[in-house]
């Protein structure tokens, strides 16, 4: 069974609040912020065993459960089908240069506006992107339903982990090679994140495939943030950039390749974002740690 | 030890799929129904919070913490995230008429896990109105604002009750099943 921090460990007052609210409701900005500043790896053993407290009681105190409706168990079986083909077309998911996993992004319903203090950040950083990103700051009106956004119906066998396939490097060194393959190079903001950052993006419009490539990004504790990948599609309202998914950068991980498995087609690439949110990602980003930016030519 | 659902998941068992959601499915659609606005809403979320299961079942450790406590926190995360992106109302009725809670019973709900049943006993150890509190905000998903707007408390109350019965469930949940506490 885990463990609780040591007592040398035991944190102040008012991080335990901050790590009880985020437990219970979520952080507003400016209490993420105050949360940041603290000592990540205190906070991070705390925020799990509050977390998985609060799951204890939650689960203990939901006795009586009701079924899952059978047509929502078939969507949700569907969908899981399409996840796994999805994964196993790209190379199974995750891999490559000492990476923990690139988890496959997928569909991701209607969400409010984001903060403003979070989109003035945003702006600053992408003011010389195109207009695609500039207009995610606007106010997004309602999204399609989740099952609209779901991916194309693939196979309904769900093969997950096929046999040795080429390292996420070798794939992406083969789509560099690609004549057709857009290649897009990142810009640093000024998130403590980015400090010494390079990367650059390599993606391919027929495949619908890509690889995102970075040296120097810093590495996350994976319970307390993650990146995040966005895509602004030309195809798509400006809003609503395509969730790239979720991945770690582990410690003493100087360069990591990072296979992107965009959530929903994308039509014309035209920028990619990267931004730090909370583990496994959120519905819409708060623009509060954009890392890095790249528009394509 | 037989892997769990999870790690079934993780290593590539097509199969543990469909078995994850027949095994789970009520557990995250009653979270899902409690926690948000709508039938339409929870709908929505139970799809999200299965995604969100299929992407980190590699991260399950089984020395963590059991399965159910692991699912348990991924659908916490991802409707807590829902709540606050959606509109300002509590996802609930009045605390006057907020069902009941049905707590596990401990050593006669199979169902449960084992830090369920130590998270039950807290519970009931708990002074009243710390109970009331982890209930409102655990499980009826109010936040400590509307907490002490509902309960007339003082928000530094409020913040205070909480604190002290989530530090509570957590020293009951490190002792073991002998009785014993774990030491870090």
């Amino acid at each position: 069974m885990m463990s609780e921090p040591g007592p040398q460990d035991q944190p102040a007052e008012a991080m335990v609040d901050l790590l009880i609210k985020q437990v219970t409701e979520g952080l507003a900005p400016d209490e993420q912020r105050a949360l940041d500043v603290l000592d990540s790896a205190v906070a991070s053993a705390h925020l799990r065993e509050f977390e998985r407290a609060a799951a204890a009681v939650t689960l203990a105190g939901s006795a009586n459960r009701e079924a899952l409706p059978a047509d929502l168990a078939e969507r949700v079986a569907r969908q899981a089908d399409a996840h796994f083909a999805a994964l196993a077309g790209s190379g199974g998911g995750a891999t490559v240069t000492g990476l923990a996993a690139a988890r496959g992004a997928a569909a991701r319903p209607p969400a409010s506006a984001p903060s403003r203090s979070g989109a003035y950040g945003w702006l600053a950083a992408a003011a010389c992107l195109v207009l695609a990103v500039l207009a995610w700051n606007r106010s997004p009106a309602p999204s399609p339903p989740v099952a609209e956004l779901a991916p194309p119906p693939a196979a309904p066998t769900p093969p997950i982990a096929p046999a040795a396939p080429p390292s996420a490097a070798q794939q992406r060194a083969l789509l560099l090679a690609k004549p057709d393959s857009l290649k897009v190079t990142f810009g640093a903001t000024k998130d403590p994140a980015a400090a010494g950052v390079s990367g650059d993006v390599v993606w391919d419009p027929v495949t619908q495939r890509g690889f995102l490539h970075f040296v120097g990004l810093a590495p996350n504790d994976p319970v307390l943030r993650q990146y995040q990948l966005w895509i602004f599609d030309g195809g798509r309202d400006e809003r609503y950039p395509v969730d790239g998914g979720v991945f770690d950068i582990p410690a003493n991980t100087t360069e990591a390749v990072i296979p992107i498995h965009a959530a929903l087609p994308v039509l014309s690439a035209k920028a990619f974002a990267v931004t730090v949110e909370k583990p496994g990602g959120v519905v819409v980003s708060g623009r509060e740690h954009v890392v890095v930016l790249g528009a394509a030519g | 030890m037989n892997p769990s659902v999870l790690q079934r998941i993780a290593s590539g068992d097509s199969a543990a799929v469909r078995e994850c959601i027949e095994q789970y499915g009520a557990l995250v659609w009653s979270l899902a129904r409690r926690l948000s606005r709508s039938p339409s809403d929870a709908e929505d979320a139970t799809q999200e919070i299965f995604l969100d299961i299929w992407r980190s079942a590699g991260r399950f450790d089984a020395s963590q913490g059991s399965d159910k406590v692991f699912i348990a926190m991924i659908a916490r995360r991802r409707l807590i995230d829902r709540l606050r992106k959606t509109s300002a109302e509590p996802p609930m009725d009045p605390v006057e008429v907020l069902e009941a809670v049905a707590w596990a019973d401990p050593g006669r709900a199979p169902e449960t896990s084992l830090e369920a049943e130590q998270a039950a006993r807290a519970m009931a150890e708990l002074r009243p109105e710390q109970r009331q509190v982890l209930e409102l905000g655990l499980l009826h998903g109010l936040t400590q604002s509307e907490i002490a707007a509902r309960l007339q408390m003082p928000l530094g109350t409020v913040k205070s009750l909480m604190r002290r019965g989530l530090i509570t469930v957590r020293k009951y949940m490190n002792i073991d099943a002998d009785g014993v506490l774990s030491e870090g």
